[in-house]
């Protein structure tokens, strides 16, 4: 008797705890991590402006107050998004969680760099990105989970998680390239160092930007590989299927062949690869980069991107799983079955029809 | 208790008489001993640089060597007459010696202020006077001061970041933030002059390995490449080292170009587009200033360097209060640790003297009270101490205050009466 009093206590105290824990996950917004980024770009920009021997380390510690508020904001929207679909999908699947997902990469990213070489102001080149990222995930994106099938494959995870680190190696590319051509003009120019703006060498930031644009190609290459996979399974068990001509998968693939071009031609004619030239040609990869993904949030598209909650619950109901997604409070909708396209209205643009179902 | 240093530097002495005056570190290891015979009680350690020969003494007793002293010293250990060099040598003591030696280790005395060999320099001269007996606690802990002062004036100023020599900036400003590391290149030498090799020493300190020489005396590029550990090229084969280099260190006398930028265009298809660092060192210059127009060339001459020179002056000026105020304050407090250094042998005695009537009241008590337990007892014992250290605290705080203006005499001779303090 007194041993099952104290499993029963033991049981309430875990779950009072997990539920003070969700209390305070909750409070964590993106106002709070955005905002340490914000307070650790201007720090990183008054250094162009004065000197200051305990700065750095403030810096520093701003960055890491936000990845943890960061973290701790995934995690929370990981769980949330979990429960609500009874394990059913997956969870920071949504459009906007993919964009905060790379934001949080690159901020990780920024954090590393910023305490290796600590004389470099990396923060110009990559907290704006950052930022940029968040706030196209938190304004522009579509914060539904993607549809996941009631037979979810692991090629949707390999799918989603690739292209992501694809784009955070096009963005770390893109800086070492943007640094690369700042450092190249000022050394034309016979200029020495400005105050406060110390950049790597050319060599480093050539070697960075090279490494970036073939992890980046690499990526794209299995993203686009597993997205052929995920393609041809749901075509065959759901009769369902993204068509080839789907913008987004064209930008993508128009992209990954830019960057393919551009390495075969650096293997090639080795003068390709070097100097300026590269630079450039990051800036032109990142310019792809933005259509595909502007792609995915302003056009019509079947990609998964741009599916909404609705149809897992419309999977649910087909699973019968109603009953448990009513009783969590979730509402009932009409039914549809797996494999069927529905037609659903984005919450952050009313009116526009989508088409769902891929 | 003093320190003196007496010695002459770039600023007063002729190279001509530098040269009579240093020591090689056989001959400062020879004359520390002869140093210690002749002044038994006398810390020294002797600093022999190419710009300065500097001999710092310190010493507990009331009699130091005077500057005559010193100066016959010095002239003895290179068999000159005092008067021969009495004329070029600076004296310095106290508070002004400290200063110097300060200056001296954070390279803010030096010929290019913030040049980091110096404190290498000051280390070694001092581990050199450990090692044949010379040092002392005086010396010990103004070399530590120094080391220290020297740390902070790096760490707290741009000074040393600040490069002013022309062949210093063309590689810590330019070739560094081109190229990530130096040992997988090859460098060119064209021409044997000063510069050349000036800027290769430079080049070396980062990591230079592969050096190749182009003269058109080939027995002098020979003379140049065996001294750097390198390879002479003939004349004629100038457009194939040229193609082979990374970077190129140019300082011939021609009056023309030897490098056209036809010339350069011929060589450029086999460079493959890497980049190329050229610092065209000659007057009138070796590469047309159209090579430097080339995609990842990136050419310098003298006047370009020369501005940025200028411009790392002019930082470095601004930053030279900001360091001087370091050196004083570090300066001041080294001394003032020093003088009440000076007053703990009648801090001890006095500290000792009353620990004596302490004790015997404490057995007193405790006898009178047997009944005490450990915890009562040590309670008691504890309290005692606590006035002790009450009442000791306003003399020691007048002994530090004093203290901060030189060793108090009149005070420690007061205290030494007042309380009866004996030897």
């Amino acid at each position: 008797m007194q041993g099952y009093g104290t499993v029963f206590r033991l049981r309430h105290l875990a779950n009072s705890h997990g539920a003070r824990r969700r209390a305070m996950l909750s409070r964590v917004t993106v106002l709070c991590f955005a905002g340490s980024y914000i307070v650790a770009f201007a720090l990183e920009l008054s250094r162009l402006v004065f000197r200051s021997s305990l700065r750095g380390l403030v810096m520093l510690g701003f960055t890491a107050a936000g990845l943890v508020a960061h973290t701790a904001f995934l995690f929370y929207q990981a769980e949330r998004i979990n429960a609500q679909l009874h394990g059913v999908g997956l969870p920071l699947s949504s459009t906007q969680h993919w964009y905060l997902t790379a934001a949080w990469l690159l901020a990780a990213m920024y954090l590393f760099l910023a305490i290796s070489h600590p004389q470099v102001q990396f923060g110009l080149f990559f907290l704006p990105l950052v930022l940029a990222l968040i706030g196209v995930g938190h304004y522009l994106a579509d914060p539904n989970p993607a549809a996941s099938p009631p037979d979810p494959t692991v090629w949707g995870l390999i799918h989603g998680i690739s292209l992501m680190l694809a784009t955070v190696a096009v963005l770390v590319a893109l800086v070492a390239g943007l640094m690369y051509l700042g450092q190249a003009q000022r050394l034309k120019r016979k200029a020495i160092p400005p105050r406060g703006l110390y950049l790597p060498s050319l060599e480093w930031l050539q070697r960075a930007n090279g490494r970036g644009l073939n992890v980046g190609m690499a990526m794209l290459a299995v993203g686009i590989v597993s997205g052929m996979v995920l393609n041809v399974i749901y075509a065959e068990r759901h009769q369902r299927f993204v068509p080839w001509t789907d913008p987004v998968i064209v930008s993508t693939v128009g992209m990954f062949a830019w960057l393919a071009g551009c390495r075969l031609a650096g293997w090639a004619y080795r003068p390709a690869r070097e100097g300026r030239k590269v630079a450039y040609l990051t800036v032109v990869s990142f310019v792809f980069l933005v259509l595909a993904l502007a792609v995915g949030l302003l056009l019509e598209t079947r990609h998964s991107g741009q599916r909404s909650v609705r149809p897992i619950l419309q999977w649910h109901a087909a699973a019968g799983l109603e009953e448990r997604a009513s009783a969590r409070g979730v509402p009932a909708i009409g039914l549809a079955g797996p494999g069927t396209t529905a037609e659903v209205v984005s919450p952050k643009r009313p009116g526009s029809p989508r088409r769902i179902g891929s | 208790m003093s320190i003196r240093v007496v010695g002459c530097s770039h600023h007063k002495a002729p190279i001509a008489v530098r040269e009579q005056l240093a020591f090689s570190s056989a001959q400062a290891r020879n004359a520390l001993g002869r140093f210690r015979q002749r002044f038994a009680d006398v810390e020294a350690v002797l600093l022999s640089t190419c710009n300065r020969v500097e001999l710092y003494t310190a010493a507990e007793t009331h009699s130091p060597p005077s500057r005559e002293e010193l100066v016959g010293f010095l002239a003895d250990c290179h068999d000159l007459a005092p008067d021969q060099i009495d004329p070029y040598l600076d004296d310095r003591s106290g508070l002004d010696a400290v200063r110097h030696l300060f200056e001296v280790a954070s390279s803010l005395d030096s010929m290019v202020v913030g040049e980091p060999q110096i404190l290498a320099q000051v280390k070694q001269a001092y581990q050199l006077a450990t090692e044949e007996g010379c040092t002392g606690p005086l010396l010990h802990a103004a070399f530590q001061a120094a080391l220290k002062t020297a740390r902070r004036v790096a760490g707290e100023t741009t000074i040393h970041k600040r490069r002013v020599s022309i062949p210093s900036v063309a590689v810590a400003d330019f070739a560094q933030q081109i190229f990530e590391r130096f040992d997988d290149k090859r460098t060119l030498v064209i021409g044997a002059g000063e510069m050349a090799e000036e800027t290769l020493r430079y080049l070396r300190a980062e990591g230079v390995q592969h050096v190749t020489v182009v003269n058109r005396s080939p027995e002098r590029a020979e003379e140049l490449a065996h001294r750097w550990n390198g390879r002479a090229l003939p004349w004629a084969e100038l457009p194939t080292a040229l193609a082979q280099a990374d970077l190129i260190i140019s300082t011939t006398g021609a009056s023309e170009p030897i490098v056209s930028a036809s010339l350069f265009r011929q060589v450029e298809a086999q460079r493959n587009g890497r980049p190329l660092f050229i610092l065209d060192l000659a007057v009138p210059r070796d590469f047309d200033p159209a090579i430097g127009d080339r995609p990842n060339v990136y050419l310098y001459s003298v006047d370009d360097l020369r501005e940025a020179c200028q411009r790392n002056r002019a930082e470095r000026d601004k930053q030279l209060p900001r360091a001087l105020r370091i050196i004083e304050q570090e300066a001041e407090r080294f001394l003032a640790d020093l003088h009440h250094r000076a007053t703990s042998p009648v801090i001890r005695r006095l500290h000792d003297q009353w620990q004596k009537p302490k004790e015997e009241e404490l057995r007193r008590l405790f006898n009178k009270l047997p009944q005490l337990d450990d915890h009562a007892r040590d309670e008691i014992r504890q309290a005692f101490d606590r006035l002790l250290n009450k009442l000791l605290h306003p003399p020691l705080a007048s002994l530090r205050d004093e203290a901060r203006h030189g060793v108090p005499h009149a005070l420690l001779d007061a205290l030494a009466r007042l309380f009866r303090l004996e030897d």
